[in-house]
């Protein structure tokens, strides 16, 4: 029986003459990560940053620093002491810090030039990618300023994880979450459609076996819910600036698929008791609407009354929101990766069976 | 004599209170076009679909290629091709997709090219099914309902809303199966089309098969006599038309009269006298052979399109 390549294709064919599927699935997802990026993003337009700089230094070598730095439209500078920039530095609120140490201009005279200190945050990509090569530039112009003849100004670089993950942190992971559980439930649409047509009838007609129908259909939604991971995750690194765990990307997609194929067993489910497509829409939306906002998913969790918990715990795109959210910018853990895993298992193991028992041809 | 292909006794099906099919019993023989006349509602669908193993049954023997449709399942499957009565495929897929879509669920599979040129579909090869005419998407039903090049095939209804030369194209390629030994279950409205192509006809009513036999035979058996066929606007009742002398039964629908008769000049010359009498106006006047079509209503009271 080689029908499951065959089927497969069909799959995909009629996805992508589906206008309305390729809406929801990719348009529409990409149009809602996109304002979220934008409305909520890191500002990240190119213009300029932020930078704080601290001269414990009086030598008229550290006031021709001042003014070089100063003089590149790409960095804001904000003066202030130390201990202030730093602490700013690990709320997000700056890029990044340029000290210039005591006893930097006597340094240069005595011939043995005390390096400067850069504290970044190396998880924040465009400071690693715009600020510090602006920054090295200006190293550079302010070399040429103070001496002709070999390079004083070294810099010594420090970083610094910042502890508080911004809301854009927060919600980018949710978000995909939320597509991966509409790309699975709504999924099941194209079987419903399949049966209300009677093609599914048509189909039993032939020898073509159930699990066949069925697994090329779920393999087929499965691709789309990876790709549609993969192309949000870009976008919220592009448009919202996340800075994302490289590192953790193929778990995030494992997760995804994991989290992909529980939903689409409970969009099955579901297709099982819609006679029709318009009968499906209500179902679906009363088991999908709940979860975007008790899942955690646009608000922390703890900021929910202790009564709402147990719904809460209920909800599979809780786990699946908080596992992403781990693997894609390191968030802090509600469940531990192993529940998280366990419970999203369980969802998928409970509702396929229940999905296979129930599933008709018509 | 080999084993009949299809073997049905007492074949019963109810829908709530509703028997759709009250009784049943045929033989369908090796190499033959069985075909299934009755107006609707009479219960084809139902039996050829409970032939087919898509509904199962109340009660009653059913053997076809030696199985049980019911039990048999993928086995079963693969030796049979069905055309159900509604055409239902993936609107958005391509002629050509899905007849290799329909080819891979069997090992034995027709050329997808051959069956699309069978069915006189080359111009329509890309077009998508929900682009197709009713004609055409029956032409497409028909071409799946083969392309496992099953020994036997149900086709319910296929003519229904094709033109007549797409008709009768059909007809060429119906006998062209069982040419090459195919076994034809087939249901029809179409008189004609079951005059030309089967070898025996059940005519079901309500459930039940109240005549069968070769369609010649039927007709033989039902009326030993031609019959007059004329149209007038007034004046003349089924109940005068059967007291005109040699006349053996007489038929009206509207105004549309058919009378048979065992002495065609004599009752011609009655009628005429009648009709001149009243003062009724005949036209369109012919005297043709009895045909199914007569039989069908004989049988039934009702013409086989209501
Ligand atoms: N699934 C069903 N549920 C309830 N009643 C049904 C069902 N299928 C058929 N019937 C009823 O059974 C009777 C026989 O239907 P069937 O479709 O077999 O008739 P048919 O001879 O094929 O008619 P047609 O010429 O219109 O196709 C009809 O009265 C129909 O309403
Ligand atoms: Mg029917």
């Amino acid at each position: 029986m080689n029908a499951f390549l065959p089927l497969f294709r069909t799959n995909y064919r009629d996805f992508v003459r589906d206008r309305t599927a390729l809406f929801w699935t990719i348009a529409f997802p990409v149009l809602f990560i996109g304002i979220f990026g934008i409305v909520l993003g890191r500002g990240d337009d190119g213009a300029s940053y932020e930078v704080g700089f601290v001269v414990e230094d009086q030598s008229p070598q550290a006031a021709t620093l001042n003014e070089v730095l100063g003089g590149f439209e790409a960095l804001v500078l904000t003066r202030g002491d130390r201990e202030t920039e730093i602490a700013k530095l690990a709320d997000g609120e700056r890029r990044a810090v340029v000290v210039v140490p005591q006893g930097f201009g006597s340094s240069i005279s005595r011939d043995a030039p005390l390096p400067l200190q850069v504290h970044f945050d190396p998880s924040q990509q465009t400071t690693q990618q715009v600020v510090i090569p602006v920054l090295l530039r200006a190293f550079e112009v302010a070399d040429r300023a103070l001496t002709q003849t070999r390079p004083v100004v070294t810099a010594e670089f420090e970083t610094l994880q910042s502890e508080r993950l911004q809301v854009i942190d927060f919600i980018m992971p949710g978000l995909i979450a939320m597509s991966v559980m509409n790309g699975g439930v709504f999924g099941a649409i194209a079987m419903v459609s399949l049966r209300e047509r009677r093609v599914l009838r048509r189909l039993s007609a032939t020898p073509l076996p159930a699990w066949a129908l069925v697994g090329a259909d779920v393999t087929f939604r499965m691709v789309v819910v990876l790709l549609q991971t993969i192309l949000l995750v870009m976008l919220a690194v592009l448009i919202g600036g996340v800075s994302v765990k490289v590192e953790n990307l193929p778990a995030l997609a494992g997760v995804a698929v994991l989290g992909g194929l529980a939903f689409v067993a409970i969009g099955f489910f579901l297709g099982a008791f819609a006679k029709t497509e318009q009968g499906f829409f209500p179902i679906a939306q009363v088991v999908t609407f709940p979860m975007l906002f008790l899942s955690g998913i646009f608000f922390p969790l703890d900021t929910m009354p202790d009564w709402i918990r147990p719904l809460v715990s209920a909800m599979p795109l809780t786990y699946l929101g908080d596992a992403m959210r781990q693997l894609m910018v390191g968030g802090a853990p509600v469940h531990s990766m192993a529940l998280n895993l366990g419970v999203l298992t369980a969802f998928l193991v409970v509702f396929f069976s229940l999905a296979v028992r129930l599933f008709k041809y018509e | 004599m080999s084993t009949p292909v299809i073997q049905v006794r007492d074949l019963r099906k109810a829908y709530g209170d509703l028997q759709a099919v009250a009784g049943v019993s045929f033989e369908v023989a090796e190499g033959e076009v069985f075909g299934m006349l009755g107006p609707n509602g009479a219960g084809k669908t139902t039996t050829v679909e409970i032939l087919e193993g898509l509904r199962i049954r109340d009660s009653g023997e059913v053997g076809v290629l030696g199985m049980d449709p019911a039990t048999s399942g993928r086995e079963f499957k693969r030796l049979v091709g069905v055309q159900l009565q509604q055409v239902a495929l993936y609107p958005r897929l391509r002629v050509h997709e899905v007849i290799s879509l329909f080819g891979s669920f069997y090992e034995q599979q027709a050329e997808t090219e051959e069956l699309i040129a069978l069915m006189g579909l080359e111009d329509r090869r890309n077009a998508r099914i929900a682009e197709l005419s009713g004609g055409q998407a029956q032409r497409l039903s028909v071409a799946l309902a083969v392309v496992n090049m099953p020994r036997l095939v149900f086709l319910d209804e296929p003519s229904t809303g094709m033109d007549p030369q797409a008709r009768r194209n059909l007809w060429d390629i119906i006998e062209g199966f069982k040419a090459k030994g195919m076994t034809v279950v087939l249901t029809t409205h179409y008189m004609e089309e079951a005059e030309r192509l089967c070898d025996r006809v059940a005519v079901m009513d309500h459930g039940r098969i109240i005549a069968l036999d070769s369609p010649s035979a039927l007709v033989r058996e039902n009326f030993a006599e031609d019959a007059i066929e004329f149209v007038s606007n007034d004046g003349l009742s089924a109940n005068d038309l059967g007291e005109l002398a040699a006349v053996t039964s007489a038929a009206s629908q509207g105004s549309a009269h058919s009378i048979f008769s065992s002495d065609i000049p004599r009752t011609m010359g009655s009628l005429l006298d009648l009709a001149q009498e009243r003062g009724a106006p005949l036209e369109g006047m012919r005297v043709r052979h009895a045909t199914l079509e007569d039989v069908f209503l004989k049988l039934t009271g009702r013409t086989l399109r209501d």
